[in-house]
């Protein structure tokens, strides 16, 4: 008896750990399915679909690198430095004294840098550069700058602040990797004049002469 | 997870220990799966700051770059600093300047853990028994003024390291507000005697040695791609000279009694009893036969067999020196610190230098340096004469108020000096500094200052490399403590509370030297360039080149009052000299709290963060010694207890310990690790010069009994090579110096 009560309480305690394991995350799938990160209070709650939303629903359209200046230069996209939100903010009137702007100020004059907490955080041991996704679908594919940073960032027009809506783990950034992506153009000429490497096999060319190619796929691109 | 009350609840009965720990086993197991599962995206953990605002070329993960100075050592060297998000993170040679061409040595390396050092003193602290009390820098002004009051000039001294530049003419101005004369400028292992010695042979104290001009380069105990005077820009023209003048590859010989890193590199070592460099010199004259009229005279007496008797050199190997400098001019002769430590050191360098007159070279390898037409900025340069005369001066009461800047005398002074019961004797002692070190610890008002990468300056190299330049130093980041000041800032605060009105436009010491540069932009070439472009032009290259004159330079001293002592008898009390060595990155050991320093193995034994004595393998065996025995070094002058190295590269009636370590404060990376020579120092000074001979010291051996493992990066049979015979190590005594036969095992 006794030694059977040991084994439940054992047992017992496996399944527990194990169901601990499984609400905490769901295992890993190669999808780009969304999944929701948890809502994050930040210093000043902002907002994102008033900066950034479509102009129907009130929004101001405003370039995502406008503001995340660094992301086209940089292996990080940065928060902007307050300077940037004064630069505009000093001269409009009609939100100035709404509680969001007059906190904003208040870190201004005191000279504060806002602490913001991070969203979007892949462990230290992963090299992301947002510069070289940049330069690739919105430089050299002209694909829509909203488009292309809600790959990974989801759709921030409509938050007020960012909340993650991807994975963001290793299969995920695979399932995109392993998609051929079109490397040149019609006539063959590489995108952006930039050679691509095909790696040990030149993928087929399609009737229109696009040739199309699996993103990088070698460990060191991203674990240095 | 489970906690074990609910599992006792569940179970019903108590639980023995070993249930629990399987239990918690698998919980930890499942809560570390959790941990690094595919929910590795951390979400608003971690905070992510902005800048308030900021540069348009500061970019978060982009490097930005900025020229300054290194100041771990007084060569000069430029650097670039590499900053991302601003903080500095890397330190590199400025290709710019013609000292060190785009290199730094270990030493300039290890800067950054200078600036990010946890032990830097943080506020001013003010002495209340044994505990330093921190007190605001406007209360520390006032107590200096407080202090000054009523003091004469007499009774006022500053202890400085070497200093130059703008730095040095406020200290100057500051010293001559109340008439105060008393600077003294030393450095504890700095080439002073060369000084002198060269003063009187060229005519100039520090000439440009061009070793890369040089087919022959005979080097008296010279470090130079280790210690000596500015090893990076004299390892890059020894580059330069091995590649060869003509297609004829640079010969190296090194002549010294230990074995430095330069001699570990020379292509012939020669071991010379320790203190008869001078006599072999003449000794090499005497047999080149080239001498005429009173030098040919003065080394009559040096004939080959005597000389060899003396030195311990065979004339077999006179022979070949004075064949191989007959057959390669030009060459150069150098005078190190080797042959400068003895009482008749300036005799020796004498002699040396003599060497080079005989065979020409001056004016050739040996040539005037550029100098900068600024006097007043030119280095004071120190000596360990200026440290006797302070001792002195306080063992004799003089001194009501000592300041102490840049300088460590009770680490560096000799034991038998008596330095830190003599600094006692001073009223009121203030130190500027950016660590407690011994000296610090013994002060009244330590006054913290900003690291050599957040202070602004200019330096003027002692030694100039090709034209005259003004280094330039500015801060690479912000200040990473809000009570530190720059020492210029506060020389400025405290001239001001005595010449107000001469300084009273200068907010800081930032527009002083800003204005002091652009009141002779014409004499810095700045031509007609606005003040704002040659300002920021001048911070973004980091130096000032000028166009200078040279000094003239003299080669016809002659030999007169030319007298070398004969090698003195052994002591039958102290049988051994101890030779302080000075290696590449400990130095006099001002950065020893850089732990990156204490990690680097020494170059010839590979021992990393402790001290240990070098011993001849022969010597050795006699006494019975074998590696790892704890070893009494016993002079006159005390005793220290080290670990022993048999070290082959060494005179047998010699031993060696390497300066640096052994601090008794200087924070967490420095106190406690080895031995300080400079304690066991017997008090012989130059005759001519009065500098410390700091070779002079006799000493004896014996063993304590205990016996450890020394902590090296070379196998436990030193360069064996486990056996296969690529590069054996020959015991010396087995080496046949005159015959250059290469021991193959």
């Amino acid at each position: 008896m006794q030694r059977f009560l040991r084994l439940s309480v054992l047992l017992l305690g496996l399944f527990a750990a194990a169901s601990s394991y499984a609400a905490d995350a769901p295992p890993p799938a190669l999808t780009t399915e969304d999944d929701l990160g948890p809502a994050i209070e930040q210093p000043i709650e902002f907002p994102h679909f008033r900066h950034a939303g479509d102009a129907d629903k009130g929004g101001m359209q405003i370039n995502c690198m406008y503001c995340h200046t660094y992301a086209r230069r940089s292996l990080v996209a940065g928060i902007p430095p307050i300077q940037k939100c004064i630069g505009c903010h000093q001269s409009i009137e009609s939100v100035r004294e709404t509680p969001r702007i007059k906190k904003l100020f208040e870190y201004w004059d005191a000279k504060k840098a806002i602490p913001w907490k991070k969203v979007h955080d892949l462990p230290d041991y992963v090299r992301f550069s947002h510069e070289r996704h940049i330069k690739r679908f919105i430089f050299q594919l002209n694909r829509p700058v909203q488009e292309v940073c809600g790959y990974c960032h989801g759709n921030v027009k409509e938050m007020t602040v960012a909340r993650r809506s991807k994975l963001l783990s290793m299969g995920w950034c695979v399932s995109c990797h392993q998609q051929d992506h079109p490397v040149t153009d019609e006539g063959g000429t590489p995108i952006g004049n930039q050679a691509y490497w095909y790696s040990m096999h030149k993928p087929p060319v399609d009737a229109s002469g696009i040739i199309k190619a699996k993103g990088p796929n070698d460990c060191s691109v991203c674990h240095k | 997870m489970m906690n074990s009350g609910s599992v006792k609840h569940l179970a019903g009965h108590p639980f023995d220990r070993r249930d629990f720990l399987k239990v918690l086993g698998w919980g930890g197991a499942a809560v570390a799966l959790s941990g690094c599962g595919n929910g590795s995206v951390e979400d608003g953990k971690e905070t992510v700051v902005s800048y308030v605002e900021t540069n348009d070329y500061m970019i978060p993960s982009i490097s930005v770059y900025f020229n300054s100075t290194c100041a771990q050592c007084d060569a000069g060297c430029s650097i670039t600093g590499r900053i991302r998000e601003g903080r500095v993170l890397k330190l590199e040679g400025n290709p710019n300047s013609a000292i060190n061409r785009g290199k730094t040595c270990g030493l300039g390396q290890a800067g950054v853990q200078h600036h990010y050092n946890p032990d830097r003193v943080r506020e001013p602290l003010l002495r209340n028994g044994d505990q330093g009390e921190a007190i605001t820098w406007e209360k520390a002004y006032a107590l200096i003024a407080e202090k000054l009051n009523g003091v004469s000039g007499e009774e006022i001294a500053f202890l400085t390291g070497g200093v130059s530049g703008h730095l040095k003419v406020l200290l100057g101005n500051y010293l001559d507000s109340f008439g105060s004369k008393n600077h003294f400028v030393y450095e504890a292992v700095g080439p002073a005697v060369l000084r002198a010695a060269n003063k009187k042979s060229y005519g100039v104290e520090m000439p440009r040695f061009n070793i890369n001009k040089a087919k022959v380069v005979l080097s008296f105990g010279a470090d130079f791609l280790g210690a000596w005077i500015s090893p990076v820009h004299f390892s890059q023209q020894y580059a330069q000279f091995r590649k060869g003048v003509d297609g004829q590859r640079g010969v190296l010989v090194q002549i010294e009694s230990k074995m430095t890193l330069t001699g570990a590199n020379a292509d012939r070592w020669l071991v010379v009893r320790p203190g008869t460099e001078g006599i072999l010199a003449l000794g090499i004259i005497n047999a080149l036969g080239t001498a005429t009229g009173d030098i040919a005279a003065a080394v009559k007496g040096y004939d080959k067999a005597r000389v060899s008797k003396d030195t311990g050199v065979s004339a077999e190997q006179i022979d070949k020196i004075v064949a191989l400098l007959k057959e390669r001019t030009p060459s150069l002769v150098l005078a190190g610190s080797a042959a400068e430590g003895y009482a008749h050191g300036s005799q020796n360098a004498a002699a040396i230098n003599l060497l080079n007159q005989v065979l020409g070279n001056v004016g050739k390898t040996v040539e005037a340096a550029a100098v900068v037409p600024f006097p007043q900025m030119a280095p004071a340069t120190g000596n360990t004469f200026a440290l006797k005369t302070l001792n002195d001066g306080l063992n004799a009461g003089k001194y009501k108020v000592l300041f102490s800047y840049a300088a460590n005398p009770v680490f560096t002074a000799p034991g038998a000096m008596k330095f830190k019961d003599n600094l006692a004797k001073a009223g009121f002692k203030v130190a500027f500094t950016h660590y407690l070190d011994e000296t610090a610890m013994q002060a009244d008002l330590v006054l913290p200052l900003d690291s050599a990468l957040e202070d602004w300056g200019t330096q003027v190299p002692e030694y100039m490399a090709e034209g005259a330049q003004i280094n330039i130093q500015q801060p690479l980041m912000e200040k990473l403590h809000a009570n530190t000041r720059g020492m210029g800032d506060i020389l400025l605060a405290l001239i001001k509370l005595r010449r107000a009105d001469d300084y009273k436009k200068y907010d800081d010491y930032y527009a002083y030297l800003r204005a002091a540069v652009l009141q002779n932009k014409g004499a810095l070439g700045g031509g007609v360039a606005d003040d704002d472009t040659f300002w920021n032009e001048t911070l973004s290259k980091g130096i000032i080149k000028l166009a200078s004159a040279a000094h003239a330079l003299s080669g016809k001293a002659g030999a007169a009052g030319l007298s070398l002592p004969a090698p003195s008898a052994i002591d039958a009390q102290y049988p051994l000299q101890l030779i302080p060595s000075v290696n590449a990155s400990l130095r006099d050991g001002r950065n020893t709290n850089q732990p990156w320093l204490q990690e680097s193995p020494d170059p010839l034994t590979t021992i990393v963060w402790d001290s240990w004595v070098e011993i001849h393998p022969r010597k050795a065996a006699e006494l019975g010694i074998v590696e790892g025995d704890i070893v009494e070094v016993t002079g006159k002058n005390g005793s220290i207890k080290v670990q022993a190295y048999l070290f082959p590269g060494i005179h047998p009636d010699a031993i060696s310990i390497p300066l640096g370590r052994g601090h008794e404060a200087l924070g967490r990376y420095a106190k406690g690790y080895g031995v300080n020579p400079f304690q066991i120092l017997d008090m012989v000074f130059d005759k001519e010069t009065g500098e410390l001979a700091l070779h002079e010291t006799r000493v004896k051996v014996s063993k304590t009994g205990s016996r450890v493992i020394v902590v090296k990066d070379e196998g436990p049979a030193g360069g064996s090579q486990m056996g296969k015979k690529i590069a054996a190590r020959l015991p010396s005594d087995k080496v046949k110096l005159s015959e250059e036969v290469y021991y193959v095992g």
